[in-house]
């Protein structure tokens, strides 16, 4: 393998990289603040495309400009998810763990079976965007310039996650609620507001991820499926919980991905990044970064 | 109203016979009942969509008066059966082979169904023929192109189209027609998506360049629905092969093009496995990226200039389905056509009696709307004479460049000098 | 008239008591058992017939998952790996070595406990989620193995010859009832080891890792070999219920028996009925399957995607309004989940 073949894979591995920690930290957010894990997350990057894709098509704006509304538009739908189904599924007094599992698999499938209806079943891709198909040409190495965004996109929103969790108000009151939850209502914060802004915050984030990959992946109702698996694995990789493990892990996922396809037959690529996943656990139970 | 007659009057013994496809004798019944059977919901529903107003095309010109040199076109109905019109009943497979059988189980015993058309993917095909031999029901397959299928010593399969190794001899016949020419073609790169599809078509095409003298330079059989296809299209560049022949559904199709072009990669030529590169989403999509790509083909629009009624019927289609015949679609449009001719000539709704005349079909090539020499089946339920063609994509349309004698322009060769 | 007698027993002494219930609750099951397997001879359509033997065969499988999932609190998304075992497994040996799927299924059965022995040793330290991924994880390694594994077909998976109709091979050309009486069988069988456990040492020790591991350890459970004891018998059953599928669809090929969908599906029944309960799984299994059955059939055709936001709906409805009395004995707080992260 040529130094070029070899910078190639691991700059690809780490861009595609930094879109998975992207689309796994909203996931990771919800996790920390109230233990569920959202088994509908895949289906909110397939809204978020599918909002992109919408936008697109009736305001001929650019993506990149309409990400914005996306993201808005997917805090929104996180909420509603939240005080619609999730908050019930929270009040159940036994076995929360499956009703939670449950309830949040109903809603993946009741959302493709949605998506499926107002949009066909037909492939989509975002007509003509700024970044569409151009190519960073770096001494014989290609950096496609969508995803060389995404990963821009990626590292200013898990700082930005940095600065709102440890600056703001919201970002302790956040804090706090994962902390201790009954103790919060002590001291005055509405537990179910919290959770309500913490789902929108988990799905914008999600949604952001959903309006890059728009400009270069193309768009169907099952097409969060492909990404979900990857997306839970980086979440417990990383820490369930965690938000820096997110990224790690993230990165970890893409990189070893990348080079398990050149080691293994490319058929069997996801072995590689299973089997890490498995190593860590086994050795640390709680992944790279979480807490016990 | 005929199915509730019979469960009215028969109960357990009408159900026994008419499992049998010895239904109570009718005189002339007032409809034939067809069965249809696609993945309506899932990753590729698309393909079912599409069928389902294919063969609604061939239903109306079956079941309508059109002036058309299709079997069955002019006037109402089927004469040999009274002037009867077929009833279609579609469901939902869900591209699994258990849900393929129990639904064909469903349509034959509870719908009546006289035959059923069907399903695109293989593995679905391979349970919905051994339950339609079961039952003596015949079964036209359509779209499903691993020759397995017809290896199997089934009655009741019959197939008007090409299967796999047709299809890959036609694109090593083209590239040994090219080396004659004085091109330099040595080296070919497999891609290929691990399902049935997938590998049976690269293990033809592997066995065929061993056979035909092409080096295999690059091998690689990739997952479907892949997130990402960087480090597999990283391989295909490396070895950078003469002719690079990808067999992928729409999803990595599209794929596939995006990232060669996002590596820096222009492939010298591409001839594909149609599927994902006979999509309307996949060229709407990269298009531009794919100028000069071969595919082979059933089916051809530019053939209508020889053939004028393949536009009307092309128009009739595209008035459904906001798109043109492509190489799944006209597979399913003839299904029905064929199946329409052998209940013609059956003059029955019965399993045996319509398999008898499926068996002795004989239509003229220029009587289908397919480049096809004529349909008429071998003891395997193969049609030998479904001749396929090679495409060329240029600017928005397919032109026919192989075999020569259907061929409309001579090939852009290579795709990308 | 019997079970008013047993039921007036128990009053003379609390064993009595509890010894007449057990009796009872096998009467019951002999009547329930007894009234499915005349079903077939009522309900003649096939179709209809399908869905009874897929609702019986997932009830068998949700019941197995239910032993290690319901009963002993390991929450394992990765059943599929066992179902596609038991397949293969039954598959090659009839198709390769014409042994009789009888022989196979037991083949896959032990070699899945095995597997799930061999699986459970790194697994069991794992809580919560992180076990739950890995479950899902090992499955999807196993998936990849099979799918570019030549030796068992890969991904042209592997087609069963035509045989004549007989018990002997498992194989019915359109005959439904055998069928319906085989996976009623398999769920007899497992709801009675089910039973023949609930009540033994084991039982309790499972319910005690489940309630909690750390106090069921000090107490002097031997929590880990609960755990893949529990995980044994529900892979062994598991892989038989994948050999039945294999022998009745007579195709198999790794999407259609061991995809990530059919881990979910053999949780949903025993979630929805009542989970690490005796009937809950088939009580699932008979809302579920065939609700989704036959709106794919008479929904499914339109491609428009209503039967999928009909199941989607329907899962959510039944996750939150089931009743929460049938599962009192489960309660996955965030402080057990604490204690049992420490093994």
């Amino acid at each position: 393998m040529t130094a070029q073949a070899l910078a190639q894979v691991l700059a690809s591995g780490l861009l595609m990289g930094l879109i998975y920690a992207l689309i796994a930290v909203g996931l990771s957010l919800i996790f920390g603040l109230m233990d569920v894990v959202n088994f509908a997350h895949g289906e909110f990057l397939m809204l978020a495309m599918y909002a992109t894709f919408g936008l697109v098509v009736l305001t001929h704006l650019d993506p990149i400009v309409l990400m914005p509304v996306v993201v808005a538009l997917l805090f929104v739908l996180g909420g509603c998810a939240y005080l619609g189904v999730v908050r019930f599924a929270m009040r159940a007094k036994a076995n929360q763990g499956m009703v939670q599992i449950f309830a949040t698999f109903g809603l993946a499938i009741l959302l493709q079976g949605a998506a499926q209806y107002a949009f066909g079943t037909d492939y989509r891709n975002v007509p003509g965007s700024w970044l569409g198909g151009r190519t960073l040409d770096a001494g014989g190495v290609f950096l496609p310039w969508p995803q060389i965004f995404g990963a821009v996109v990626s590292l200013a929103a898990f700082g930005g996650l940095h600065l709102l969790m440890s600056r703001t108000d919201f970002g302790r009151a956040l804090e706090a609620t994962r902390e201790d939850q009954g103790a919060v209502a002590l001291v005055g914060i509405d537990r179910n507001r919290v959770f309500a802004l913490g789902w929108g915050l988990g799905a914008a984030l999600v949604g952001l991820a959903g309006a890059v990959l728009a400009v270069f992946y193309y768009i169907h109702p099952q097409v969060g499926a492909s990404f979900a698996l990857i997306a839970y694995v980086t979440v417990a990789l990383g820490g369930f919980g965690s938000v820096g493990g997110a990224l790690v892990a993230g990165i970890v996922v893409g990189l070893v991905e990348a080079f398990t396809a050149v080691i293994l037959p490319p058929a069997m690529k996801s072995v590689g990044v299973y089997a890490l996943y498995l190593a860590v656990v086994f050795v640390r139970p709680q992944g790279l970064f979480g807490r016990l | 109203m005929i199915r509730r007659r019979e469960i009215l009057t028969g109960g357990a013994g009408a159900l026994a016979l008419a499992g049998l496809g010895l239904g109570p004798a009718r005189a002339a019944p007032s409809e034939v009942v067809v069965g249809v059977l696609y993945a309506m919901s899932g990753a590729n529903a698309q393909v079912g969509v599409d069928a389902r107003h294919a063969i609604e095309t061939a239903l109306d010109i079956v079941n309508n008066d059109h002036d058309l040199d299709l079997p069955n076109a002019k006037g109402t109905g089927l004469k040999g059966l009274g002037g009867a019109k077929i009833r279609l009943v579609f469901a939902d497979h869900q591209s699994d082979p258990q849900k393929g059988r129990a639904e064909a189980e469903r349509l034959i015993t509870q719908d009546k169904v006289s035959a059923i058309v069907g399903c695109y993917q293989s593995a679905v095909s391979s349970t919905v023929s051994a339950t339609c031999e079961r039952y003596g029901v015949p079964f036209v397959c359509a779209d499903s192109s691993s020759p397995s299928l017809h290896r199997k010593g089934l009655k009741f399969f019959f197939r008007p189209a090409a299967h796999d190794e047709m299809f890959s001899a036609a694109m090593f016949d083209f590239m040994d027609a090219m080396r004659n020419k004085g091109e330099k073609i040595d080296s070919v790169a497999l891609f290929f998506e691990d399902t049935i599809f997938g590998v049976d078509s690269s293990t033809v095409q592997r066995k065929l360049a061993g056979e035909r003298g092409y080096k295999v330079v690059s091998d690689i059989k990739y997952k479907t629905n892949s997130p990402s296809l960087t480090a597999e299209v990283q391989q295909i560049k490396t070895a950078n092969a003469d002719v690079l022949m990808p067999s992928s559904y729409t999803t990595d199709a599209i794929l596939l093009t995006r990232t060669m072009a996002e590596l820096g990669y222009k492939p010298k030529s591409i001839i594909a496995q149609a599927s994902g590169f006979s999509e309307k989403a996949t060229f709407d999509t990269v298009g531009d990226k794919l100028q000069g790509l071969i595919s082979r083909a059933s089916f051809s629009l530019d053939l209508a200039a020889k053939r004028p009624m393949i536009k009307t019927v092309n128009d009739m289609y595209k008035a459904r389905a906001g798109r043109d015949l492509n190489d799944n679609t006209s597979r399913q449009f003839m299904a029905l056509i064929v199946l329409a001719d052998a209940l013609d000539r059956a003059g029955s709704v019965e399993g045996p009696k319509i398999r008898e005349a499926l068996a002795a079909t004989n239509i003229p090539g220029e009587r289908t709307i397919m480049p096809w020499s004529k349909v008429a089946f071998g003891p395997d339920g193969q049609n030998v004479n479904a001749d396929p063609v090679l495409l060329q994509y240029v600017g928005t349309s397919f032109v026919t460049v192989f075999p020569e004698a259907v061929a409309v322009s001579p090939a852009k060769w290579p795709m990308n000098a | 008239m019997t079970s008013t007698t047993l039921a007036a027993v128990p009053a003379a002494s609390p064993e009595a008591g509890f010894a007449a219930r057990r009796r009872r609750k096998l009467l019951v099951a002999a009547v329930v058992f007894a009234a499915i397997a005349a079903l077939p001879y009522g309900i003649t359509d096939v179709y209809l017939q399908n869905v009874l033997i897929l609702t019986l065969m997932y009830a068998a499988l949700s019941q197995s998952w239910n032993i290690l999932g319901g009963y002993c609190g390991q929450i394992s998304l990765g059943h599929a790996l066992y179902f596609g075992i038991g397949a293969y497994a039954t598959s090659v040996l009839f198709v390769n070595y014409g042994i009789v799927a009888w022989g196979g299924m037991l083949v896959g059965g032990v070699l899945s406990a095995l597997v799930a022995l061999a699986l459970g040793w790194p697994c069991f330290r794992l809580a919560g989620h992180y076990f739950s991924i890995a479950t899902i994880v090992i499955a999807e390694i196993g998936l990849l193995l099979v799918h570019n594994w030549d030796f068992v077909g890969g991904a042209m998976g592997i087609q069963w010859p035509f045989n004549p109709d007989s018990w002997w091979t498992l194989q019915f050309a359109r005959d439904k009832v055998p069928y319906v009486h085989f996976a009623l069988g398999l769920f007899a069988v497992v709801w009675f080891v089910t039973y023949l456990i609930e009540d033994s040492r084991w039982g309790y020790w499972w319910r005690a890792v489940k309630d909690d591991a750390q106090a069921a350890e000090s107490l002097g459970v031997e929590v880990f070999r609960s755990k893949m004891a529990a995980a044994a018998v529900s892979a062994f059953f598991t892989a038989i219920g994948g050999g039945f599928y294999a022998a009745y669809v007579s195709y198999i090929d790794p999407e259609s028996v061991m995809s990530f969908r059919f881990s979910l599906l053999f949780a949903l029944p025993a979630v929805l009925g009542g989970i690490g309960t005796l009937w809950g799984a088939l009580v699932g299994a008979a809302i579920l399957i065939p609700l989704t059955e036959i709106s794919r059939s008479y929904l499914g055709g339109t491609g428009s995607g209503i039967d999928l936001m009909l199941y989607g709906v329907l899962v959510m409805a039944i996750a939150l309004a089931r009743p929460e009395g049938i599962l009192s004995l489960f309660r996955r707080t965030r402080s057990a989940r604490n204690q049992e992260a420490t093994p």
